[in-house]
């Protein structure tokens, strides 16, 4: 462990980027660390009478309805599926465009469509539902009217599970890979010329230049969006599935995550430490998965690891 | 270096003066807080509120008129001169208000008066302890009210065998009835819908007349807008019974499984004709618009229940658009023979177990019901300026500055003081007949101690969502093999020890009329 | 132009030219439909879909948001104030902490780094959340209450970070220390004019996720007057959820009645419209900055 002089000393010594980073620190020490005494909540019976403390302690019993349904496993399945199907699509198709865009030389066309490519980004989940319903519905869907016309049955989308895997995939893309895309093409630009120049000079052509030069450069960008994307596996993206599936039942098989699973099952309830203990078990998870990938990073380039 | 320094000074400064500003901002309605809850903060606030008058939080479901703060000037006018105190409104809006409802009862927040409703969980609510006990304040703090109030209404909202809450007197009814659009049953010579069969009828008559309509909408919440107004309608229900338990009204001590029995499969199957024909739309699960909303512009031609006002109101508002269509409804008692008026539970305002100003709160709410001028002002608005009355008829003048009843004010509406929209007769008409075969609610008062099973309650939850949602819904193609599945994974989640339970206590509640207070109620 | 270009460069553009259109195409058509909904009659919406090009042209979803137009204007108002402030305050916070966790010599750094990052796995949850604001902070009902939730993120914090690391080699830093300067002054005169295209995405993002922000007015704000521009938009489609959930069996009827389709989509494009000229404007800066070469000359 650290000497607690050694610290001091260090401070000292640098004592202006600490204060630099002090305000930091202070912000997330009362903003984040202070309200995670919260915590205890997961492990007593709330009473409106008394404070946290004294509640009375009943362990591991807020826990009991995530496996009570029998569901935990499916659920954790789900939702990390989905996730790492996220993350590798999603980080693919934004380097992917970026690199594209990057290379394009109109000024307003490269102007114009990446603010295009953005857009889906403002679109929130809750008015993409309302378009989705009426791109799908059996009775007057977009899709089923241009089937009829053409002559073919109509499909009942809203009763395919299976089908809305893909879909919820596709959603996640259309409306996030902007945002990542934005992070490559800013990471992009910090790329010097003179890379892409002596590869030019050495006779690689643009594919070339694209996969050796570019994608390694972006790989400290792309380690910082897995790191934050693997710690909160576990949460994520309830607006997305709550949206798009609502409380159609026959589609849970397939969509339904934990955070979903939590907010249907607590809307009846308000009871606080049931809520907290579904917290607890998604961020141990997180945490654990992050300790073993952030330590397997550290161990093959320790300059790409996060802590 | 000399200009770094300053400019690391400057911006150590703007961060300090941030960072005060922000600690010590203050604000009109926070009052000091405390590490653990309530009990400091009443040390810290008693002697801020011996300055001035005392200001009371007064806190309401939903979004606040446009010219709130002109009427909450007017109201304090009057309040400070009458009692000494002043009051501050807040309105919760509909976004996370049941979030924001259990914060303020469970943060420590300063409330003082809190709107209270069956359908916010009032029973749960006071059984915990959220609010405070009236019985000793009211003939203190508010005689006037207490008398003004009938003393079977103050029975009625007792939780545990005390008062926690002062309902309102205003009778009406909120039970179900058929809707149904009465211009296309004239144009094609349908069957009024009195019943469920002649309902029916009606919808084929739609199916086979306008193709380009819904013959009827639901809502997504399938459990209330299909099960339990079926269950209203054709089985008598003492009222709806969660967990899939049924009484009828007449034999309420017969409490039973409804799930999986064989009237439950033959609901399902009929539930699952409707689909077949095409009845309700087959993506009734997901469709986002609302009932009304779908009949007032003419996507669907009936409604399986809705009470006698919000018909009124969808009348009114499909009328706007389109004159020449109408609207017909039959209440559900017609069939039944009984309705229930709303029980006083329904509507009610409670005064928050940590309220510093206990007897200033509940006096002034006496003044908001009982005085005629507290009254009017915070239901209509200004008279002559939101609102005039003609022919003792409700006007609206200003409908964007303060609406009628624009401050939401179920709770305190005093059928005395009170003014209707002409359109109003059309309830009153329903609600006469109404009166005619009335019956007390025997259900809403139960206090249901979910302590016990909570983990099996909530697990349930998610199960009914997704097993017997498809099955409402008609989507299940068998459904028996359905139903079977649903039986099943709710028996996992532990359905017969909610069941055993929950009928212990209604039958503890009707023995007793009041709720043994078995579980456990920490002190 | 220049020397003429291989056929591999056309190809590679070719390709970039049309993924990028099909691209453009499936991102602007829902947003065109939203629009065009925006601008239709409700009984049309409800009764025939959505259409690209309204069916029945109507404007009846503006009007009834600007019958009343205070509320909204106050409501820009509002979130463009809280935006800047915000975006303001919390780039000068986190460029100057990931300056400093990008230092090498700064021993603790990866301490501090873990103290930030580990706020992402844990939290306490709503309950003490809103306790520590509403109690301890006494934001309630003050702007305060909507900038301080979202002044810095973990992850906007360790990007910057890494910006500041592919942007600024550390020789130039070494090189500044040995010529005098002092921490500051080299964050000050060196890193950020480096770090322009770093700033100017961290800045977009941390703008978006203030402009976006309704949960803030949701829970802490009561006076109507402080009102986020999105949480009127939520504050629309929960009144309605509210009346179809609860409204049926309670018997709950608002004078107010039932916002529509129309309505909600054109509140959508309201919220959006100005926030998508912010893209536009900000991408000037993502050009090649300074290049190190300079600095270093």
């Amino acid at each position: 462990m650290l000497k607690k002089k050694g610290i001091l000393h260090e401070l000292y010594t640098n004592k202006i980027l600490f204060l630099m980073l002090l305000p930091t620190l202070l912000y997330f020490l009362v903003n984040n660390y202070l309200p995670m005494i919260g915590i205890y909540y997961a492990f007593v019976q709330f009473d409106f009478n008394t404070s946290l403390f004294k509640m009375d302690f009943v362990g591991l019993k807020n826990f009991e309805f995530l496996w009570k349904s029998g569901k935990l496993v499916e659920l954790t399945f789900n939702t990390i599926g989905y996730n790492i199907v996220f993350i590798f699509l999603g980080n693919v198709l934004s380097i992917f465009v970026a690199i594209l865009l990057n290379d394009i030389k109109g000024k307003w066309f490269k102007k114009i469509s990446q603010s295009i490519l953005f857009l889906p980004y403002f679109v929130s989940f809750v008015i993409l539902s309302v378009i989705v319903f009426n791109l799908f519905n059996y009775e007057q869907g977009v899709l089923n009217t241009v089937l009829q016309q053409l002559g073919a049955d109509p499909v009942d989308v809203y009763s395919k599970p299976k089908l809305w895997i893909f879909f919820i995939i596709m959603f996640y893309l259309w409306k996030n890979f902007g945002y990542s895309m934005v992070i490559y093409l800013a990471s992009i630009t910090g790329i010097s010329e003179d890379y892409y120049e002596a590869a030019k000079i050495d006779g690689a052509n643009a594919f070339q230049r694209a996969w050796h030069i570019t994608v390694p450069m972006l790989k400290n960008t792309f380690v910082i969006l897995l790191l934050f994307a693997l710690g909160s596996i576990m949460k994520g993206q309830f607006d997305l599935f709550y949206q798009m599936i609502g409380n159609n039942g026959l589609l849970f098989s397939t969509t339904d995550i934990i955070d979903t699973y939590v907010y249907r099952s607590l809307r009846v309830t308000f009871d606080m430490g049931m809520a907290t203990a579904a917290g607890v078990y998604q961020s141990l998870f997180g945490f654990t998965l992050i300790m073993i990938v952030n330590a397997i990073i550290r161990k093959v380039n320790k300059d790409y690891a996060l802590f | 270096m000399r200009r770094s320094r300053m400019s690391a000074a400057a911006v150590a400064v703007a961060m300090a003066v941030f960072l005060i500003a922000a600690c010590s901002s203050n604000n009109d309605s926070a009052r000091p807080g405390d590490a653990d809850g309530k009990s400091s903060s009443i040390l810290t606030s008693r002697t801020e509120g011996r300055s001035g008058p005392v200001v009371l939080q007064f806190y309401m479901l939903g979004n606040a008129p446009k010219d709130l703060p002109i009427i909450e000037e007017r109201i304090n006018e009057m309040a400070l001169e009458d009692l000494n105190v002043a009051v501050k409104f807040h309105y919760t809006t509909w976004t996370e208000w049941d979030q924001k409802y259990k914060l303020l009862l469970s943060t420590g927040r300063a409330v003082d008066l809190i709107f209270t409703s069956d359908w916010a969980f009032y029973q749960q609510y006071a059984h915990q302890g959220a609010f405070m006990a009236l019985d000793e304040l009211l003939p203190l703090a508010a005689p006037k009210l207490q008398a003004f109030v009938p003393k079977e209404m103050w029975d009625a909202v007792r939780i545990d065998g005390r008062i926690y809450t002062v309902p309102s007197t205003y009778k009406e009814y909120v039970t179900g009835g058929f809707i149904w659009r009465e211009d296309l049953r004239r144009k094609h010579g349908l069957p009024t819908p009195v019943d469920l069969p002649s309902f029916e009828a009606y919808l084929e008559g739609i199916r086979q007349h306008e193709p380009g309509i819904q013959p009827a909408a639901f809502g997504s919440l399938v459990d209330s807008s299909i099960q339990h107004a079926y269950l209203e309608v054709e089985r008598k229900a003492v009222g709806p019974m969660p967990y899939g338990l049924y009484a009828s009204y007449d034999k309420p001590n017969e409490i039973g499984a409804y799930w999986g029995t064989p009237s439950h499969l033959e609901d399902l199957k009929k539930y699952k004709s409707w689909a077949e024909k095409g009845y309700l739309s087959k993506n009734v699960l997901n469709d986002p618009v609302s009932m009304q909303d779908q009949i007032a512009s003419g996507e669907a031609a009936a409604l399986l229940s809705d009470n006698p006002t919000r018909y009124n109101a969808m009348l009114s508002q499909m009328q706007a658009q389109h004159p020449d269509w109408d609207l017909g409804y039959t209440p559900f008692g017609r069939s039944t023979g009984y309705a229930t008026p709303v029980h006083p539970m329904h509507n009610g305002f409670a005064i928050a177990a940590g309220s510093e100003h206990p007897e200033e709160a509940l006096a002034f709410y006496e003044k908001l019901v009982t005085d005629e001028r507290y009254n009017r002002l915070t239901q209509y608005g200004i008279e002559g300026v939101h609102y005039e009355v003609k022919d003792g008829f409700y006007h609206a003048l200003d409908k964007s500055g303060f609406e009628r009843e624009g401050m939401i004010g179920w709770a305190w509406r005093n059928p005395d003081y009170m003014l209707f929209e002409p359109s109003y007769e059309r309830v009153q008409r329903i609600f006469n007949e109404l009166d005619q075969i009335q019956k007390p609610d025997l259900y809403t008062r139960f206090v249901e101690d979910y302590t016990e099973y909570q983990a099996e309650r909530a697990a349930l939850e998610q199960v009914v969502k997704q097993y017997l949602y498809p099955l409402l819904a008609g989507q299940i193609e068998d459904v028996k093999e359905g139903l079977a599945i649903f039986m099943e994974k709710a028996n996992e989640a532990g359905l017969p020890k909610i069941q055993q339970s929950y009928m212990k206590q209604w039958k503890d509640y009707l023995a007793n009329g009041i709720v043994s207070n078995q579980g456990e109620k920490p002190q | 132009m220049k020397i003429k270009e291989e056929s591999s460069t056309k190809w590679f553009r070719l390709i970039a030219y049309v993924v990028v259109l099909v691209g453009c195409v499936l991102c602007l058509l829902p947003f065109l439909l939203i629009l065009s909904a925006s601008l239709s009659s409700n009984a049309s919406i409800l009764n025939e879909g959505y259409h690209l090009i309204p069916k029945e042209f109507s404007l009846e979803g503006y009007r009834i948001i600007f019958e009343v137009p205070d509320d909204v204007l106050r409501a820009y108002g509002v979130t463009t104030l809280v935006t800047v402030v915000g975006t303001l305050i919390g780039l000068l916070l986190m460029t100057m902490a990931g300056y400093v966790l990008q230092r090498k010599d700064f021993k603790y750094r990866n301490v501090f780094a873990f103290f930030i990052y580990f706020t992402t796995l844990f939290g306490g949850g709503l309950v003490p959340y809103y306790m520590l604001i509403t109690n301890y902070l006494q934001f309630t009902n003050s702007l305060y209450a909507l900038i301080w939730p979202g002044l810095m993120t973990p992850f906007l914090i360790i990007l910057m970070r890494s910006f500041i690391t592919s942007a600024v080699p550390d020789e130039v830093i070494e090189s500044s220390k040995i010529d005098g300067a002092n921490d500051f002054v080299i964050y000050y005169r060196i890193v950020l004019p480096l770090s322009v295209p770093g700033l100017a995405t961290i800045g977009l993002f941390l703008a978006l996720q203030y402009w976006n922000d309704w949960f803030s007015s949701a829970l802490f704000i009561s006076d109507a007057a402080k009102y986020q521009l999105q949480f009127y938009l939520y504050n629309i489609i929960n009144t309605s959820n509210f009346l179809n959930s609860i409204g049926a069996g309670a018997g709950v009827t608002l004078s107010e009645g039932v916002p529509s389709e129309s309505m909600k989509m054109a509140m959508a494009i309201i919220v959006t419209g100005p926030i998508l000229l912010l893209y536009p404007f900000i991408q000037r800066y993502f050009v090649k900055g300074l290049t190190i070469g300079a600095v270093k000359g």
